[in-house]
Formats: structure tokens, sequence, C-alpha cells
């Protein structure tokens, strides 16, 4: 019985620490495991005992790239808790740095991390020296959702201007008339890194996957909405955990979220352009359509496809809500605290981002639930993973490996997110 | 030599303050307060490096303090003159979702938007632990740092001819 095993000491272009082994015996694929072994990191415990009001600016620790999910998460499960709706123009504002959050995650990814692996390259840089338009584009779309941030969270990492009910300062409208020609070019730019990623060569691959994302009455989701799958969910985000869990697996620090029922499901751009076509502007469905992506899109590598369409509507949303913008006469809503659970559900770029928590009378966090997207499609990855190796055990190492790395790039994982990088290790007995 | 012949410059000084030496960056742009030319520029000392490597392609030269890995000797000062020097690129990026100064610059010389003078002062740390407080050694050299950070501007608005590199 013969044994090889290939080592990948370092996959790039994935955030957080973790390794794939892929055990593979007589020539045939046993089992994908993406072991994630970044130390947890403790959120949850961390906010226990702490008041609601630093829960924003807490939470906002645990991703540096998309920090407004759980934020947005955070307040809105506060809200829920203590009887608050915020509605009107700060939730207009909500949208709007969520918007910004979309473009600076969504390029990033599209151009500088995922990109090279469709064009034959080991990284950006080296892609550049052929596609400097491309990558000059991205940069100036994740600068333009920088400033988004900067704007109305104070800064573009961690911001500091979202509390409870609100925001602690709310723009003028001349502020925010001064992004509004760098968002007209980003939407351009948008627009044409759909075109250019569409041109990618796309794996024949696709897999019947169970779509979970929230699904809102009119609004392509950002901040509310119902949880609903492409199967029999449609639920309110406070019964999440009647039909979600968590489940500690021994090859993983993170907690992989499964279906009670049907186990893995996938959360992220896929899920929500499947769940919400018809959501989205006719613009963006006309765009898409020119692109080769039908209303429901089973194949993960055109994942990139989706991703670059959710940036044209960001960028159209941000405009749209700016044009609309008034500045309200409070930057917040008040809030009182009471003894209360509370709920909340973002849609994160990667995809749901569910927060549970437990209030004292006086606002003191008693518990705290987190579930990031990542924890979420760790086990779709591994199904992914299956299936795209198995049909290639025979080719060499390097082959696997490669469509590996990028399978798992298809879902722009934060493992650091999820635990709370890669080692590659294939088992061939 | 004339004022009028003064060039665009820019300094930037990189790292997280919250984490121990690796604050030696913004430290350094604190201390230059009042200290450079008005028309030099500084940069938010928490910008995001691709950010930074878009906005610096308006410049004639940048300037940037960063940390660096320990090497010999903590508060060790090294500069780099990119016109001759490379940065180091053999370790791997701490997150996929921060670039580091050196893939920044050489992603922006394979766009041609790298100024034409870019001079590092990259500082030898010990401890970068979340929550620490910066070393003695490193807090230290800031001074140091700033005297050659000014003497440098000075340097680079009038195109002298480039200074020998130390360390």
């Amino acid at each position: 019985m013969a044994t090889r095993t290939i080592r990948v000491d370092y996959l790039a272009r994935v955030e957080g620490e973790g390794a794939l082994d892929l055990h593979i015996s007589d020539g045939h694929l046993v089992k994908a495991a993406l072991s994630i072994f970044e130390p947890p990191r403790f959120f949850e415990a961390l906010l226990r005992g702490r008041n609601y009001t630093e829960t924003p600016d807490i939470v906002a620790r645990i991703c540096g790239i998309c920090p407004i999910a759980y934020q947005m998460s955070a307040v809105h499960a506060i809200e829920d808790a203590f009887g608050v709706t915020v509605g009107g123009q700060l939730r207009a504002l909500r949208r709007l740095i969520y918007c910004g959050e979309w473009i600076e995650s969504h390029a990033l990814h599209v151009v500088m991390l995922h990109a090279p692996d469709f064009l034959g390259y080991p990284d950006a840089i080296a892609m550049a020296g052929d596609h400097s338009d491309a990558v000059r584009n991205g940069l100036a779309l994740k600068k333009t959702g920088n400033e988004l941030l900067r704007l109305l969270g104070g800064r573009e990492i961690h911001p500091v201007n979202v509390r409870p009910g609100g925001f602690y300062r709310v723009p003028q409208r001349s502020e925010l008339a001064q992004i509004t020609e760098n968002l007209k070019a980003a939407r351009d730019q948008a627009i044409g890194l759909v075109r250019w990623v569409a041109t990618f060569p796309f794996p024949d691959f696709e897999r019947d996957y169970e779509f979970v994302a929230l699904r809102h009455t009119d609004e392509y989701p950002f901040n509310e909405g119902r949880i609903v799958s492409n199967r029999d969910i449609d639920i309110d985000i406070a019964d999440y955990e009647s039909e979600f869990e968590e489940r500690h697996v021994a090859h993983s620090t993170a907690l992989h979220s499964l279906l009670k029922r049907r186990g893995a499901y996938l959360v992220g751009p896929l899920a929500r352009y499947a769940l919400n076509f018809d959501r989205l502007p006719a613009t963006v469905r006309a765009l898409a359509a020119e692109a080769g992506l039908a209303a429901i899109c089973k194949n993960p590598f055109r994942s990139i496809i989706v991703r670059a369409l959710e940036i044209v509507f960001a960028c159209e949303e941000a405009l749209r809500l700016i044009a609309d913008y008034e500045p309200p006469k409070e930057a917040s809503v008040p809030i009182e605290p009471r003894a209360a659970f509370g709920f909340g559900c973002t849609e994160a770029p990667r995809g749901i981002c569910w927060h549970r928590y437990g209030f004292a009378a006086d606002g003191t966090i008693q518990t705290a639930r987190i579930v990031p997207p990542t924890s979420q499609n760790q086990p779709s990855i591994e199904a992914d993973l299956e299936a795209v190796a198995a049909p290639m055990v025979s080719k060499a190492d390097d082959v696997i490996r490669s469509r590996c790395e990028q399978s798992i790039r298809n879902y722009d994982p934060c493992i650091s997110c999820s635990t709370h990088f890669l080692k590659l290790t294939v088992h061939r007995t | 030599m004339t004022e009028a012949a003064a060039r665009r410059v820019l300094v930037a000084g990189l790292g997280n303050p919250d984490r121990g030496d690796d604050g030696i960056g913004p430290l350094v742009i604190k201390k230059l307060a009042g200290l450079l030319p008005a028309d030099v520029a500084v940069a938010p000392a928490n910008a995001d490096v691709l950010t930074l490597m878009l906005e610096w392609a308006d410049f004639d030269a940048v300037i940037c303090v960063d940390a660096a890995a320990p090497l010999t000797t903590a508060g060790r000062i090294h500069r780099f003159n990119l016109a001759t020097d490379d940065l180091p690129r053999d370790r791997p990026p701490a997150s996929s979702h921060a670039v580091s100064l050196a893939d920044a610059i050489k992603l922006s010389r394979v766009l041609r938007q790298a100024p034409r003078d870019i001079i590092v002062f990259a500082v030898e740390g010990a401890s970068f632990a979340a929550g620490s407080a910066m070393g003695p050694d490193v807090a230290g050299a800031a001074a140091d740092v700033v005297g050659r950070v000014v003497a440098e501007v000075i340097r680079l608005r009038q195109n002298f001819n480039d200074l020998a590199a130390d360390t």
C-alpha cells in the first residue's frame, strides 16, 4: 500500500490559521477535513459583565475587514432586547455604512485574493503586471468603500461611531455629497469588474446547496429580514436556534454550524443572490444576465461574479441613500435597558452573522452568542472539497492542491472570525 | 536648490499603537508635530496601506516609519533607500486582509504608481503582544528616528543627491 503526503505549510490569501487534510485510499477520496487550529478568541466570554453600550466597540474587534457586520448584528440585538426601533434616516445610514463594508471587503477579495486563482498567478502582485487596470480599479473600489466607512464610522478599520440606537454623530448632506462622485466612478469600476471576472475560465462544477440568507419584504438584505432557505426554512431571526446548531468537531477549534434536520448549508453571496434575485435593481439583474448568470447560481467558483455584482449593487444603493438623505434631528434614539434577551442577524459580506445576548436590568451582558458566517460555511467548504477533489485523485498533488485552495477561497473564509492559514495535507494510502 | 523646486513629500508612520513595539510608527508621527514644513503631508496613523499606496502616487517621495521583526537588537534603526535596496518579503503576511509595506511597495511599482524616492526607517522591535506597552529600547529610539526623518525630508524636498545607506 503506497502512501503519499502533500504538505502545504502556508495557504496564502485566506484569513486565519487552518489546514486542509485530504485522505485518499486506494484511489478514492475518503475524507476532506478543514482543520482550524487558530486559538479560540473567547469574545463571547469577554462580553459577559460588560455594559451593552460597550458592545459595538468590542465586537468590531472580531474582524478588521467586516467590523460593521458585527456592530450591526449587535446593535440590532440590543435594540430588540430593549424594545427600540431605529427607523428613518438612521436606518438608512446603517444601510449606507454596510454598503461601504461590502464594497471594500468584496473588492479586496475579488481582485487581490481570488482573481489570481482563475488567471494562474501566485498572487495579485504577479497578476498586476498583466492586468494593471483591473488591479487599479479594485484598489480604487476598496478605497471608496473605506471612505464610506471613515465618513460614517469615524475610521476605516474598527469604526467607532456606531452605537445602540444609531450613531454618535451623523453626517451633514455636504459631507455625503463629497463622496458621490467617487461612488459614481466606483459603480463604473464595479461594472467593469463584473465584465472582467465573467471572462474567467470556470470549472464545470455545481452542488445542490441549501442556501440560507436574510430576506426582506422589499430590499436586498443588509440589516433586516427573515431567515429563509431554498427549501422550507422561513423563520424569524429569534428562532435561529430551532433550526440550526453548532457542533464541536475534533479537527477544528471553530464550531461547525449545521441545519439540525439536514446538515451543511451555505451562506454568503451565492445564497443571498439566489434568495433575493428579485430584490436586486433591474440594472444589476441585467448585468448578471450579461455576465451569464441565471437567477440561481450553484457553481461556487462563479461566486466571484456574484461578489462583483454585489459591489455594483452596493454602489447604486449608496448613491440612492445619499440622494435621499436628510440629516436626522438626533444622532440616536434613546434606550432604556431592561432584563431581556435580544437577537440580531445581518448580512456580512460572507453571509449571515447571528447574535444573541441576554441582559440584566441595568444593561449588563449576562450571556452572548455569536455565530459568524465562516462557522456556518465550514461544513459546506468540506463538502465542496470532497466533491471537487474526488474526480481529481489521479492527478498530481500540485493540481489537486491548487484547485482545493481555489475552492476554499470561493467562500472568502475568515477563519479568524470563526475561531476565532492553511496547511494542505494529502494522505494517500 | 530653491524653495520653488521643493518636491512633494509624504511621511507615514505605520503600525498599531496597541501592540507594544509595533507602535513606533505612530509614535514618531506624533513626535514630528510642528517639526515638518507645512507642505509636507503626513498620513493618518491608522491608514490602510493599500489606501496609502494609492495616495502616495501623488508624491515625489515617501518616507515610511515602521516596526521590524527582531533581528539583532531591539531599537536598532535600519534605513532602506528603495532606489537601491529591497525590503525583505520572505515572511508570510500576518493577514490576508492587510498588506505588508514590502508588498504594497512592490505592487505600486508594478502598477507604476510608486514615487521616485521611497525611504523606509524600520525599527527592530521585541514585543508585539496585544495591549502591551512599548519597550524602552524601541521608545528610546523614537527621538533618533524623528531627527533622521526631519533630515531626510529636507534632503528629499530639495532633491539632494542620495545619502549613503546606513544602519
